[in-house]
C-alpha cells in the first residue's frame, strides 16, 4: 500500500503566545517563530505508518511518501524528521509565502502531486494547528473526485488498501463505514490510542505502547542515518502545473486577550472540585 | 505524587554555534572516521534527543526526585516510568551515538555524543546516570579487555540488555583509593573470589535491567599496598553460566538529590561465592584502566553540571520574563508607576547575564575538549604527531577544569537560580530547588574538586615538562595579540590580558613551592588556581564567541539571529569584565599565601 501524508510546518502551538500580528494587522508574522510539525500530520504519519508495517516484526511492508508545501526556499527539515521516524520518500514543494497558500491552493497542489504519485491513500491530519481551517482534505477530495473521510479515529483494512473500514466518532456516537480505496483520509488525534489501526499484516494480537503525550514515535538514530541516503525531491508549482491565486482574502487579525491568573496543580479530583467550589467559586 | 511534566530547556542555537561556527567541528565531517556525518545530521540528532529529553526522561525528573528508589527482598526498585524511559532510550539509540560500530554504535563524533549526553543529563540527571555508568564501563572492557569479554559483555552493556558500575569506594577508602580492601584470590580456573565491601555504589542495582556488570577495584593477595597493586574486575550480578554471583546489596542510601539514581552499599562475596575475572590479562592495571574510565566519567560530571545550570537558567529567564513586581527604576518617584516583571531590575539583569555567560562558558569549555577529541580521532589512533601530542595534552589539562569548575559553577548558578525566582525558587513547585540538590554531588563525587585541584597542580601543569600548559597559556596568549585593538572588545581583551599574567606568575609560584618543598602550601591553594585558570580559559573562548557574533552582527540577520548574536556578544563582554578580573585578585591571594590554616592549632579552631 502507497500512502501519501502531506506535512505542513506550523508555528510552535507550545509557543502560540509569540505569534504576532503585523502592524496593519492583516497578517500574523512568522519571524522569529520555532517550527514544529503540524500536530495533527504527525499523528497522521504515525497512523500511516502503522498502516504500512508488521509492527511484531519491526519490517517495513509498504510505502509513505511525505509531501511538504513550504514557502520560500523549500526547507526539507520536517520531512527529514518524517524519513527519520521511518516514512520512504520525501516530496517538497516551494511556494509563494503563507498568506498565498490558502486551503484551495494546497488542495490543487496536493491533487497535482497526487497525479504524479498514485498512491493508494491519502490520509492528513483533519486541520492545521494555525489556521485552524480543517477543509483541505475534503477539497482535495473534491478535486480528485475520491471519496473522503474526516476525523478517522480507526482505520482498518486486510486486502492491503483496495477497501478499509473506517471510525469516526461524532456527537451522536461513532460511526462505521466502509469505503473502497484510492480514498482520502483526514485523521483525529485519537487515531493514536494502540488499538486503532489494524492493516492486515500486524498480527491482531500486537499492542502497540499507549503514547501517551507523545504525538507519535520519536525518530531513532538507525533511521536518522538511514534517512539521510532517502531521497527528497522538489517538485515546482511549473512542474505541477499549479498557479498561485488566493481564494482567501484575510481582512484582520486581532490576538487574543492574555490570560490572567495562574495556574495550579492539584493531586486529586476531590481537592479540584473543592477548589472550585471554595476558591475560583465557579461551582 | 508529583506530576510526570517536563521543566527541561535547551538552547540548541548555541550547541550549533559552537560546533560550527566557533570550533569547527564540520573539519572532520564527511571523512573517516567520520564519513556518514554531516552537519545537517549532527543538527537533526540533537534536535531529536532534545525532543526525547522533553518527551521521555525530563516528564520523570520530578517523579524520580518525589518518589526516590525502594530496596525490597535485597533488590532495587527504581522510580515509576523509568523502565519505559530505559527501554525508549536505547531503542532510540541515543545513548550508543559514539560508540563504535563494533559494538552497535553509530561512531558519530565525541563532540555530538558530548552534546546528546547534556540534553539527557539536563532533563533527567538521576535517570541518566544509569546508562551512562553501564557506558563507561562497556568502554573500560572494550577498551582494555580480552576478545572473550569484549564478545560477552560489551555490546549488551551498551546496547540496554546489561546494566554496569564502577565500585572504587569503600568505607575507608573514599578519596584515598589506593586504601581499599576488597580481596580477590586467585582461583584454579584463572578467575578470581572477590569479597569486600564497595560503598556509594550508583546503580549497583536496578530492575531495569536483566543483569549489572560491576566493575571491581580489588586487591590481589600479596599485591603491594597503595593503588600500585590494585587490579580491577568484571564481576556480574548474574554469573555468565547463570545463577546469582553472591553480590547483595546491602541498603540504600537517602540524599539530598538524584533521588531517582539508587546508590548502594554492595556486599560481594558475602557467602563466599562472587567470581569476578580480571580485566585483560595483567594484573596490577586496575588504576590504570579505571583511569580510562574516570577521565570519561570526569568530563561526564562537567557534563551534567552544564546540563543542570544551563536549565536552571533558561527557567529562571522564563520566570524573569513573567514575574511582575515593582515599578523601573526610573520611575523611582511615582508610586503609581506601571509594575514591570522583574526582567527590568538592573540586578536581575546582571544575575541573568552571569548565569548565561557561565552557562555558555561551561558548554564552551566542554566542546573545546570534545573536538581536540575528535580532532585526534580524525589523525588515526597511531599518530605520533607534534599536533596529536598537542591534542591529548589539551585534553589532560583541561579535564580537571572541566570536571571541578563546571561542578562548583553548576551549584552556583543553581543557587543564584533560587535567588532570582525568590521565594517562588525554595518551593517544589518550580524546578530550580531540585536543580539546586541534584548538582551539590558533581563536585564530589568521580573525585572531589579539591582532588581534581591537586591532579592539575601536581601532575597536569608539569606533564610534559610543563608542555601542555605552555600551548595552552601560548593559545590564549594569541588571541589576546590578535583581538587587543579589537573596537568593541579591547576592554575586555585587557582583562583577559591580565588575568593571563595573573595565572602564568601562579604557576611559576607553584613552581617555586614544589622546588623548596612547601607542599601544604599547594594543597591550601590548588582549588583557588583551578578556578582562577578556568576563568582565563572561559574568558577567552567566550570573548573568541564574541568576536565571532560581532563579525555576524555586521550582516543581514532575521531577529532571532540578531538577538542570539548580540547575547554572544554580552555573555563574552560580561565574562571579561566581571569574572575575568577576580583572577588577578585571587593570584594575589595565593602568592601571599596566608598561613593561618596551617599555623591555627586544632583546639583552636573550637571546642571537640
Ligand atoms: C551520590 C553518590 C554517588 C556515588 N557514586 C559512586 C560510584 O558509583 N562509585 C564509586 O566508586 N564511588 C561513588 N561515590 C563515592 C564518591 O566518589 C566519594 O564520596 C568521593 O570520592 C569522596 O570520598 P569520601 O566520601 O570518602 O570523602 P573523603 O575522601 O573522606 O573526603 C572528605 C573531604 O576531605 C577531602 N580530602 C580527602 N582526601 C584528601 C587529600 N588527600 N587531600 C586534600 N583533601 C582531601 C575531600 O576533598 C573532602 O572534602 C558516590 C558518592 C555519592 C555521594
Amino acid at each position: 500500500m502507497k500512502i501519501l501524508v502531506p506535512i505542513k510546518r506550523v508555528a510552535d502551538p507550545a509557543n502560540a503566545n509569540k505569534v504576532k500580528v503585523d502592524d496593519d494587522a492583516t497578517k500574523v508574522t512568522s519571524e522569529g517563530l520555532e517550527w514544529v510539525m503540524n500536530p495533527f500530520d504527525e499523528w497522521s504519519l504515525e497512523a500511516a505508518l502503522r498502516l504500512t508495517e508488521n509492527a511484531a516484526e519491526k519490517a517495513r511492508v509498504g510505502e509513505i511518501v511525505v509531501v511538504s508545501i513550504t514557502p520560500g526556499e523549500g526547507d526539507t527539515d520536517h520531512i527529514r524528521e518524517a524519513l527519520g521516524k521511518g516514512a520512504e520518500r520525501g516530496i517538497v514543494v516551494p511556494a509563494g509565502t503563507d498568506e498565498q497558500l490558502d486551503a484551495s491552493v494546497v488542495a490543487k497542489i496536493l491533487a497535482a502531486v497526487v497525479k504524479k504519485e498514485e498512491p493508494d491513500v491519502v490520509l492528513m491530519g483533519k486541520q492545521a494547528a494555525d489556521g485552524d481551517s480543517a477543509v483541505a482534505g475534503t477539497k482535495l477530495a473534491e478535486l480528485l473526485e475520491w471519496p473522503v473521510v474526516n476525523y478517522a479515529t480507526n482505520i482498518a483494512t486486510s486486502d492491503e488498501g483496495k477497501t478499509f473500514e473506517v471510525k469516526r466518532e461524532l456527537d451522536i456516537g461513532v460511526q462505521t463505514l466502509k469505503v473502497e480505496g484510492p480514498v482520502v483520509f483526514t485523521s483525529s488525534d485519537r487515531i493514536l490510542r494502540p488499538d486503532s489501526i489494524k492493516n492486515g499484516v500486524t498480527p491482531d494480537d500486537f499492542e502497540y505502547a499507549d503514547l501517551g503525550d507523545l504525538n507519535s514515535r520519536l525518530s531513532n538514530l538507525k533511521n536518522i542515518m538511514a534517512a539521510r541516503k532517502k531521497p527528497i525531491d522538489t517538485m515546482t508549482l511549473d512542474d505541477l502545473g499549479v498557479e498561485l491565486g488566493v481564494g482567501t482574502e484575510y481582512v484582520k487579525f486581532t490576538l487574543p486577550q492574555g490570560r490572567s491568573g495562574s495556574a495550579e496543580f492539584v493531586e486529586t479530583v476531590d481537592e479540584l472540585v473543592q477548589k472550585l467550589q471554595t476558591e475560583a467559586k465557579v461551582l | 505524587m508529583a506530576q510526570p511534566i517536563n521543566r527541561y530547556k535547551a538552547d540548541l542555537r548555541d550547541f550549533n554555534f559552537l560546533m560550527f561556527e566557533q570550533f569547527g567541528l564540520q573539519d572532520v565531517l564527511g571523512k573517516d572516521p567520520f564519513s556518514d556525518w554531516d552537519q545537517a545530521t549532527c543538527s537533526e540528532v540533537l534536535s531529536q534527543v532534545y525532543k526525547f529529553a522533553q518527551e521521555v526522561t525530563g516528564p520523570l525528573n520530578r517523579v524520580g526526585d518525589a518518589q526516590g528508589c525502594r530496596l525490597e527482598d535485597g533488590k532495587v526498585f527504581v522510580p515509576e516510568g523509568f523502565k519505559q524511559a530505559w527501554d525508549k532510550l536505547y531503542e532510540a539509540g541515543w545513548r550508543t551515538l559514539g560508540a563504535p560500530a563494533e559494538f552497535g554504535g553509530m561512531a558519530s563524533p565525541v563532540t555530538l555524543a558530548v552534546l546528546s549526553d547534556e540534553l539527557l543529563s539536563g532533563s533527567n540527571t538521576a535517570f541518566n546516570m544509569y546508562p551512562g555508568l553501564s557506558l563507561g564501563a562497556a568502554e573500560v572492557i572494550a577498551e582494555f579487555g580480552t576478545d572473550e569479554q569484549k564478545k560477552t559483555y560489551v555490546e549488551k552493556m551498551m546496547n540496554g540488555t546489561w546494566g554496569g558500575t564502577m565500585c572504587l569506594s569503600e568505607p575507608h577508602a573514599g578519596s584515598d583509593v589506593g586504601s581499599s580492601t576488597t580481596s580477590a584470590t586467585p582461583l584454579e580456573d584463572g578467575r578470581y573470589k572477590i569479597k569486600g565491601t564497595k560503598i556509594y555504589i550508583s546503580g549497583g542495582d536496578h530492575d531495569m535491567a536483566d543483569n549489572i556488570v560491576h566493575l571491581v577495584l580489588a586487591r590481589i593477595e600479596g599485591a603491594v599496598p597503595g593503588t600500585k597493586g590494585l587490579s580491577l574486575f568484571i564481576v556480574p550480578k548474574v554469573k555468565p553460566e547463570g545463577g546469582s554471583n553472591d553480590v547483595q546489596v546491602a541498603s540504600i542510601e537517602h540524599k539530598m538529590g538524584i533521588n531517582g539514581s539508587a546508590t548502594c552499599v554492595l556486599n560481594f562475596g558475602e557467602d563466599d561465592d562472587c567470581v569476578g575475572e580480571l580485566v585483560g590479562t595483567v594484573e596490577h592495571q586496575g588504576m590504570r584502566q579505571m583511569f580510562k574510565m574516570m577521565n570519561f566519567a570526569r568530563i561526564g560530571v562537567g557534563i551534567q553540571g552544564l546540563a543542570v545550570a544551563s536549565s536552571a537558567y533558561l527557567n529562571t529567564l522564563e520566570y524573569a520574563r513573567d514575574r511582575k513586581q515593582g515599578s523601573s527604576i526610573e520611575d523611582w518617584k511615582d508610586p503609581s508607576a506601571p509594575r514591570v516583571t522583574i526582567l527590568n531590575h538592573p540586578n536581575i539583569r546582571r544575575d541573568l547575564l552571569e548565569m548565561k555567560s557561565k552557562v555558555e562558558g561551561m558548554r564552551a569549555l566542554i566542546t573545546k575538549l570534545a573536538v581536540h577529541q575528535d580532532r585526534l580521532k580524525a589523525l588515526g589512533e597511531d599518530d605520533e604527531s607534534e599536533t596529536a601530542a598537542y591534542h591529548h595534552g589539551q585534553i589532560n589539562l583541561l579535564t580537571p577544569l572541566v570536571k571541578a569548575y563546571c561542578s562548583d559553577e553548576a551549584f552556583q548558578v543553581c543557587e543564584r537560580a533560587i535567588q532570582t525566582y525568590g521565594g517562588a525558587g525554595y518551593l517544589k513547585d518550580w524546578p530550580v530547588e531540585q536543580y539546586a540538590r541534584d548538582s551539590k554531588i558533581f563536585s564530589i563525587y568521580e573525585g572531589t574538586n579539591a582532588i581534581q585541584a591537586l591532579d592539575l597542580v601536581g601532575r597536569k601543569l608539569g606533564q610534559g615538562g610543563g608542555k601542555n600548559t605552555q600551548a595552552f597559556l601560548g593559545d590564549v596568549q594569541k588571541f589576546i595579540k590578535e583581538h587587543a585593538e579589537h573596537p568593541e572588545l579591547k576592554d575586555a581583551v585587557a582583562r583577559l590580558q591580565k588575568a593571563h599574567e595573573a595565572v602564568g606568575g601562579s604557576v611559576m609560584q607553584f613552581l617555586g613551592w614544589f622546588q623548596g618543598g612547601k607542599m601544604p602550601n599547594i594543597v591550601l591553594t590548588a582549588e583557588r588556581f583551578l578556578h582562577m585558570m578556568s576563568k582565563l580559559a572561559i574568558g577567552w573562548l567566550l570573548l573568541e564567541g564574541a568576536s565571532i557574533a560581532i563579525e555576524k552582527l555586521k550582516g543581514d540577520l532575521s531577529e532571532p539571529e540578531k538577538a542570539f548574536y548580540e547575547g554572544k556578544k554580552f555573555s563574552g563582554i560580561y565574562y571579561a569584565m566581571n569574572i575575568v578580573p577576580e583572577v588577578i585578585g585571587d593570584a594575589k591571594t595565593l602568592k601571599a599565601c596566608d598561613e593561618s590554616p596551617l599555623a591555627i592549632s586544632d583546639a583552636a579552631f573550637g571546642p571537640e
